[in-house]
């Protein structure tokens, strides 16, 4: 394993090599950082302007030279002790401080929405594959591939539109409308009708039940005052906990079993009084208070699970930690959500973001500078998503479906397990190794920014400072950007590769 | 058109037959070839995208016409005219909703802000972007296909050489060389598939190269080494044919993309430059009417899904017209 | 052997397809003792493998399934899925064809048969891999305890088959379906895994479903055979009188197609033809294309199931008479080919 480790990150430092030089070459190639001083009038200062960047950038030196001149500070970068240095922009910004600043612009920006898109994608994905050639398979197929098929501008020039302006005007004025009821009524009976499944008359009554209820809770929202000053309160928390208990037990055993039910529902239970018994600590809390109190909950519930456990000892761990984290994250949502109104009133009530990753200058408490990240995240995070959810679900359907149909698999079904247990255990189990690759494979690519998204939204991101860079032909920007982007994804690259011997004990690296 | 049961005695040779000679009764012989048509021709989908792609490609080369041959519409995407009613479209297919009936109307699509006819300029557009889809869909799979079967096939230094060529290319991004080509031609839209497709030719390669893999080490293509067949003779007489189907569903599915990756570099201004047109450049510039000419953003977006959705779903059909794990059973 | 623990009656198992229904299996009747060993045989898509999942309750979900299925008096094809799963692996066990891809390839060997005995005891999983590894010991795999730590892919094939059947017989089952349970191995291990498995399945006392095509596998291990042409039983009877005494054209072709060491060096005749279509049977007897007794009823009617002059012995054929009156039905296929 570690003679294969060193021998794939020598190889890769070679490529790595290779890489910069045709990089370095094509920008060379692509044109002439001189040429925007075309306009200077006065001949003198033009002069300087040339004379000045040429000295900062090494132009006078021949072609070669300035690749090993840039070659020389790079490797300073992997080197540990030595100074990294990737040169100045065209602005005499040191690049070294430029992608600190982009780095994590981008990795906000595209680490919620990559994680999100592979959990749902890979959730609807196998429920699909399950539910092979059913009306929501067939849904889900051709959702997928019209998302695959929309140019990212495109949607998000809609997003912005139909996702941010109306959707603020109408929070101005939160009054119940015919299509703002039409649509809240139909995403709930398509909601509800497809994961309810069954015969074609369910699911219209389903659907048509979820439709009705849906436009009467909107109704009862609009008029109780709920979008000016939303919230869900202790009640309603407490509720979505006991659901979550239930859907963890469900997750990982049956709710005939008892023993893990009630651990599940006690989890749930005291996650709650922890949450609300430190009500004082959380009114401006920081980060650190808040995973605090995240591990406590989850520790009172491994031990509750731990000390009532008896022979499911491991599934109640399981289903008492899948609880303290869907409860954490109630009470977080809940929390943040309660903010809305201050928040609003601060930011004009223009609420929902167009553009940048936060509102410039906005101080407020931890709530309220949450909500603001994620009103800014919300429109390029659903932009990036319904492109690589759309892969996901696709992706996962077909190893689905390939491990449904596996030997094994009848196997466990032959053994007598539970539906679940052979869903779970067996088939997901295996149709997870080429995603976990895949995923691995993704995160060393989106490192390198979403150019599109972030151009559309103003995030300055890795992305954007890639583009305004080949745009001026700013080579040590552009050089920046790349080697930071392909270092990034050689390491996922041997992480993907590494993570599939670990999940398949078949794959020896050697 | 499905294939008809080809009659054909049971049996294994003519001699064993004459036992019962008057006892012939049809079973299925149908080539694999048939098997596949049958199987795509039954796929709703990729019927329906084949429709809607082809009546794309004609309206689009028929109406402004290509090349030297004129079309049937006849204005022009480059000149200006006159400003009617706005600019707004024209074109009427709800007949109840101003009781005038379906009509296409002088601008069918609408105008731009100096003019042209936005129906000319969207046909364009998906000329250029068809034209530069379909370069890169032939050109990357013929590259890919012979860079994997080469590696496959003979493995050792030449396997070595062109992976980690492979390698090497997928870290190089396409907007440095899509910006090299602006740079060099102005964008001419035709050097600028050729040369996206000597980048995105690699996922292909590598799949090829899978395929070539666990080819080599089946029965008949050791029992064709036995036989003396030259290399040549093995690579497409006995290995190709067998991976045809992941190359023409991966070509579709590579045209698909194409068609978004040549909007997004057109969008970000280092694809196909004006004065010439195609579908991404087209939605970049008008993006800002969205308010005062939203028209202009609709159409040439409405044109790219319909391409990319239409390709989409042929490859899904060829895919599942290929796959011979396949057999449908429906519930 | 006195009661029966199973009765299949009229079973028939249709599957939907782009061309039409495929009808696999098309009434097939036969029933099974306490402790007995019945041999299902046929060559491939002769249905024996489709019926066996239809007692398992493994086909897919298209698959339309009629006809009774009786276990224990119980309704096995109206059963709530409840119930079918506590019987699965717990009464009636399966092991399958091909061992290499039978066991699920992330868990090791140990974990796979606990798991097995877990679904129907409720134990600590220490206590399952106890029992696993008895298993594991029972049918003959050597440092057991070390073994059940392994991956199925360090197993070879026979060991790997070995493996499958304690998984089988680790819930004590009444019945072990076994669906070609040697095909997919070296021939040397065929007779040991055949041992083994008749071995254990005396310790548990279970009857056995052995399906397989291959009457020289039956010879030994079989009480009774039932032979399937076609998705329908064509021939049931005792073992000894399927070898002396057939009376089924087809079954006496089978026979001349297997090679037998006092016929060493004698030719062998296999029967002409291919197995028919599923979607398209020819009209009449469905063996009648290849039969060299062929008649003019048998291409209009189709044969039933009935008794013959031998007792429990039962044959699908108009012309069973002729079969047997020859001296040695197994030549009649050589006549055939003659004739050619």
């Amino acid at each position: 394993m570690a003679a294969y480790i060193i021998r794939r990150v020598l190889a890769s430092l070679l490529i790595l090599l290779a890489a910069t030089f045709l990089m370095f070459t094509l920008v060379s190639v692509s044109g002439d950082p001189l040429a925007e001083f075309v306009n200077v009038t006065d001949p003198d200062q033009k002069a300087l302007l040339i004379q000045a960047r040429t000295e900062a950038l090494n132009l006078d030196e021949p072609f070669i030279a300035q690749y090993f001149l840039w070659l020389g500070g790079a490797v300073g970068c992997l080197v540990p002790g030595m100074d990294c240095d990737l040169g100045v922009n065209l602005n005499n910004q040191p690049v070294t401080a430029l992608l600190a600043d982009a780095f994590p612009t981008t990795l906000q920006l595209v680490l919620a929405a990559t994680v999100l898109s592979i959990v749902l994608g890979v959730a609807i994905g196998i429920i699909s594959a399950i539910r092979q050639y059913s009306a929501f398979d067939y849904t889900i197929t051709f959702a997928a591939f019209l998302f695959f098929s929309l140019p990212i501008f495109w949607v998000a020039v809609l997003l912005k539109e139909f996702g941010a302006i109306r959707i603020n005007n109408w929070l101005a004025e939160p009054a119940v409308t015919i299509p703002v009821a039409f649509v809240m009524g139909a995403f709930s009976a398509l909601f509800f009708s497809a994961i309810i499944g069954g015969s074609r008359k369910r699911r219209a009554l389903v659907g048509l039940a979820a439709g009705a209820g849906g436009v009467a809770v909107f109704i009862l929202l609009v008029a109780s005052g709920w979008f000016s000053n939303p919230g869900m309160g202790p009640g309603l928390v407490t509720l979505g906990a006991l659901a979550g208990a239930v859907g963890a037990t469900l997750l990982f055993t049956n709710l005939e079993n008892r023993r893990v039910l009630f651990i599940s529902l006690g989890t749930a239970i005291v996650g709650v009084a922890v949450a609300y018994s430190a009500t004082p600590l959380l009114t401006d809390p920081s980060w650190l208070t808040l995973f605090g109190l995240g591990a406590l909950a989850t520790a009172i519930g491994v031990a509750i699970a731990v000390i009532f456990g008896d022979i499911d000892r491991a599934v109640a761990i399981r289903a008492s930690v899948v609880t303290s984290v869907i409860v954490g994250l109630l009470v977080f949502m809940d929390k943040t959500i309660s903010s809305f109104a201050a928040y609003s009133e601060a930011v004009n009530g223009r609420p929902i973001a167009t553009i940048g990753s936060k509102t410039p200058n906005f101080e407020g408490t931890f709530w309220e500078t949450t909500l603001d990240t994620m009103t800014h995240l919300a429109l390029p995070t659903i932009a990036i998503m319904l492109i690589s959810f759309a892969g996901y679900s696709r992706y996962s359907r077909a190893s689905m479906l390939e491990v449904m149909n596996a030997d094994y698999v009848r196997t466990a079904r032959a053994k007598g397990l539970t539906e679940r247990t052979v869903v779970l255990r067996h088939a997901f189990r295996n149709a997870m190794i080429p995603i976990v690759t895949l995923a691995a494979l993704d995160f060393g690519a989106v490192i390198g920014g979403a150019i599109i998204t972030e151009t559309v939204f103003g995030w300055k991101g890795m992305g954007v400072l890639f583009t305004t860079a080949v745009n001026r032909f700013d080579t040590n920007q552009i050089m920046g950007v790349f080697i930071l982007t392909a270092v990034a994804v050689l390491i996922f690259n041997l992480i993907a590769d590494i993570s599939y011997a670990v999940l398949d004990p078949r794959i020896r690296l050697t | 058109m499905t294939s008809p049961l080809t009659p054909s005695p049971t049996g294994w040779t003519g001699g064993m037959r004459s036992a019962a000679p008057e006892r012939e009764f049809t079973i299925e012989a149908r080539t694999q070839g048939q098997m596949v048509r049958s199987r795509f021709f039954r796929h709703r989908g990729a019927m329906l995208g084949l429709g809607a792609l082809a009546f794309v490609v004609i309206i689009a080369y028929t109406s402004i016409g290509f090349w030297k041959i004129p079309g049937w519409w006849d204005l022009d995407y480059s000149s200006t005219g006159v400003l009617v009613n706005e600019g707004s479209p024209t074109l009427d297919l709800i007949p109840w909703v101003d009781g005038d009936g379906i009509s296409v109307g002088a601008h069918p699509f609408g105008q731009d802000q100096i003019g042209r006819d936005y129906f000319a300029l969207t046909m364009r557009g998906t000329q250029i972007s068809l034209m530069v889809a379909l370069v890169i869909g032939v050109l990357a799979t013929f590259l890919g296909t012979v860079a994997g079967a080469i590696s496959g096939y003979y493995g050792g230094a030449s396997e070595a050489v062109i992976m980690r060529f492979t390698d090497l290319l997928l870290t190089i991004p396409l907007l440095i060389v899509a910006a090299v080509i602006a740079q060099w031609t102005g964008g001419k839209p035709f050097l600028l598939a050729v040369v996206l497709s000597l980048l995105i030719w690699t996922s292909l390669a590598r799949l090829v190269r899978g395929e070539f893999l666990s080819l080599r080490e089946k029965e008949f293509v050791e029992a064709a080494h036995a036989m003396g067949a030259s290399s040549t003779r093995i690579i497409f007489r006995h290995m190709l044919p067998n991976c045809i189907g992941t190359i023409i569903v991966s070509a579709t599915l590579t045209i698909a993309a194409a068609i978004l990756i040549e909007a997004a570099l057109s969008y970000l201004g280092f694809g196909v430059q004006s004065p010439d047109t195609s579908l991404g450049l087209l939605i970049s510039t008008y993006q800002t009417a969205f308010n005062t000419r939203p028209w202009l953003f609709w159409w040439p977006g409405l044109f790219i899904i319909i391409i990319a959705l239409s390709v989409n779903f042929i490859g899904d059909g060829l895919r599942d017209a290929f796959d011979p794990k396949q057999t449908r059973v429906r519930a | 052997m006195s009661t029966e623990i199973l009765y299949v009656n009229d079973l028939t198992v249709g599957f939907p397809t782009d061309d039409g229904l495929v009808t696999a299996v098309r009434g097939v009747s036969y029933s099974l003792k306490e402790r007995e060993v019945l041999a299902i045989v046929g060559e491939s898509g002769s249905g024996k493998s489709v019926s066996a999942m239809a007692l398992m309750g493994l086909l897919p979900k298209s698959a339309r399934i009629t006809g009774s299925i009786r276990y224990r008096n119980e309704e096995v094809l109206e059963m709530s899925p409840k119930r079918y799963r506590e019987i699965r692996g717990q009464n009636i066990a399966m092991i399958f064809q091909d061992p290499m891809t039978s066991m699920n390839p992330v868990y090791t060997v140990g974990d796979q048969l606990a798991e097995a005995y877990r679904s129907h005891h409720r134990v600590e999983r220490k206590v399952a891999l106890a029992k696993a590894v008895e298993m594991l010991d029972r049918v003959g795999i050597p440092q057991a305890k070390d073994r059940a730590r392994a991956y199925p892919h360090e197993f070879s094939g026979g060991m790997r088959q070995r493996a499958m059947i304690a998984m089988a017989i680790i819930n004590s089952p009444d019945i072990i379906i076994a669906d070609e349970p040697t095909t997919a191995l070296d021939v040397t291990v065929q007779a040991q895994i055949l041992e083994t498995l008749i071995e254990v399945k005396d310790s548990v006392d279970a009857a056995v479903i052995l399906i397989t095509h291959d009457l020289g596998v039956v010879a030994g291990m079989a009480h009774r055979v039932l032979v399937m042409y076609a998705g329908r039983g064509v021939e049931r009877a005792e073992v000894e009188d399927i070898y002396r005494r057939p009376r089924m054209p087809y079954t006496a072709g089978l026979l001349g197609s297997v090679p037998a060491l006092d016929s060493a060096g004698g030719k062998l005749h296999p029967i002409a033809g291919a197995p028919p279509s599923l979607i398209n049977l020819p009209p009449g007897c469905p063996f009648s294309p290849r039969c060299p007794l062929v008649s003019e009823r048998c291409q209009t009617e189709e044969p039933q199931l009935l008794a013959t002059d031998l007792a429990h012995h039962e044959v699908a054929c108009h012309n069973w008479q002729k079969v047997a009156e020859a001296a040695d039905p197994t030549l009649l296929f050589r006549a055939k080919a003659v004739e050619a």
